[in-house]
């Protein structure tokens, strides 16, 4: 019952980011608007964070993979993304102390990070005509203000659940 | 050592990057079927999906609901003015109809490019990175869902299927950039339609273009745009929208016109998969 904590907890980001999408009210700010939510990003480096560097990464594989086929229907682009973040949020760890302002800010830069790489991926296959400014203005700043309330909401209760699980493992 | 480590890793990012590459490559060339892999995985998660979306809607609608009964007045004055207008509108309609029934009679003719069976499917899921706006539905292959089907609202015409797997389908809205969604259409005019293409979407005014239509055609604001049958596998009949603004197009032999669109593409719960009826019918024989 244990071991399967963490993967439903995975399914259930997983699924949160599309059902957050479909059941925003579509008339307010939908139409002018592009927010991502980038739950599963934000639950990757909590495991990575809090519990081990192999499961952010291995996670990050296989629901990378899943986003990949289910969702965008290009193959790759966040399959590859995903462990590569976890490696690197885990290298820079090793700079900072483990506390939660330190993983919130975090991911905050990753997800930015993201957002550029799959913009940048975007324009390079000719999927998208967006200008930098537009890019700018419309999906980066009301992204990072969507996930900045979600880690508001939920980074502690996840961080907690998270710690007391690897506690028990250990 | 650690150089020797450093080096494996390097080594290993190169080899993904490589991999990524070629994987981006393989799903972008034009594919007819997902692989049975794809299918699989689409198919599961769609399930789970599923699952997760009964509950989250039922609490989401009741909020709706609450924002919905405060508008009730004002749509009940409305609507009650507009019953009698459909009173008249309906009568009229069944006596064309019936007339149309006899014609085709006198003239032997049983198929027509309008009539589809039409599949109902609610959207299970959204492409949460909103790059190609794509809606999963809960219907696929097995409930006879086949690549390129147009799939519409009440209101109109939406999108079309992306990808069919055995149990679910992506829906591609009509929003999306894709050089190859053409659609063949036409304008319903005073005398006579003109025939045109819709070719991409404007994002900036929120409108579809309609283009290639002939440079003497005479088009006039709120005409209304309907899909025209003649693209292969779309249905007569379906309404796109209605024409915002006409301009000359870029070298000045065309016309392009803007056409606001009919149906809500972002507020999608329920869809229709409409399958037109003379596909039906020549699979049948050729079974």
């Amino acid at each position: 019952m244990k071991k399967l904590f963490l993967p439903a907890l995975a399914v259930v980001f997983f699924v949160s980011e599309s059902l957050f999408v479909e059941l925003w009210p579509k008339h307010l700010w939908y139409e002018q608007y592009v927010f991502v939510p980038r739950f599963l990003l934000i639950f990757l480096l909590f495991v990575t964070i809090y519990g081990t560097r192999t499961h952010g990464m291995v996670y990050g594989v296989i629901f990378g993979l899943l986003y990949d086929v289910v969702y965008t229907e290009i193959l790759g682009v966040y399959m590859f993304a995903f462990p590569l973040i976890a490696y690197i949020a885990a290298k820079v760890m090793k700079w900072f102390h483990t506390h939660l302002i330190v993983a919130c800010f975090l991911s905050m830069v990753f997800i930015s990070v993201l957002e550029f790489y799959v913009y940048g991926i975007q324009l390079l296959i000719g999927k998208t005509t967006m200008s930098f400014e537009q890019f700018y203005a419309d999906r980066l700043l009301p992204t990072l203000l969507v996930n900045a309330l979600f880690l508001l909401v939920c980074s502690y209760p996840l961080k907690q659940r998270l710690v007391k699980m690897y506690e028990r493992e250990e | 050592m650690p150089q020797f480590f450093l080096n494996k890793r390097l080594i290993l990012l190169l080899v993904s990057i490589i991999f990524l590459v070629a994987l981006i490559g393989f799903s972008l060339k034009e594919r007819k079927e997902l692989t049975w892999s794809e299918q699989f995985v689409k198919d599961t998660t769609g399930f789970v999906q599923f699952l997760f979306h009964q509950p989250a809607q039922l609490v989401a609608g009741f909020f709706e609901n609450v924002q919905d009964i405060k508008n009730t007045y004002k749509e009940n004055k409305l609507l009650k003015a507009r019953l009698e207008e459909y009173v008249m509108l309906e009568a009229e309609v069944q006596t064309l109809k019936k007339e149309n029934e006899e014609l085709r009679a006198v003239l032997d003719k049983k198929e027509s490019l309008r009539d589809f069976i039409p599949i109902e499917a609610t959207v299970i899921g959204r492409n949460p990175d909103r790059w190609q706006e794509t809606v999963i539905i809960n219907k696929g292959e097995q409930q006879g869902i086949k690549k390129d089907m147009a799939v519409i609202t009440p209101s109109g015409l939406i999108g079309k299927i992306q990808h069919a797997s055995q149990f679910t389908s992506t829906v591609q809205l009509l929003s999306a950039i894709d050089r190859q969604n053409r659609i063949s259409a036409y304008v319903q005019g005073k005398d006579g339609s003109v025939f045109g293409l819709i070719e991409g979407y404007d994002d900036k005014r929120q409108a579809l273009l309609l283009k290639q239509v002939p440079f003497d055609a005479k088009i006039e604001k709120k005409q209304l745009v309907l899909t025209s049958g003649l693209g292969g596998i779309f249905p007569k009949g379906l309404p796109i929208g209605e024409v915002e603004e006409v301009e000359p197009d870029e070298y000045g032999l065309t016309k392009m016109a803007y056409v606001k669109p009919a149906a809500n593409f972002y507020d999608v719960d329920e869809v229709i998969v409409v399958k037109r009826k003379i596909d039906a019918v020549q699979e049948g024989e050729t079974k």
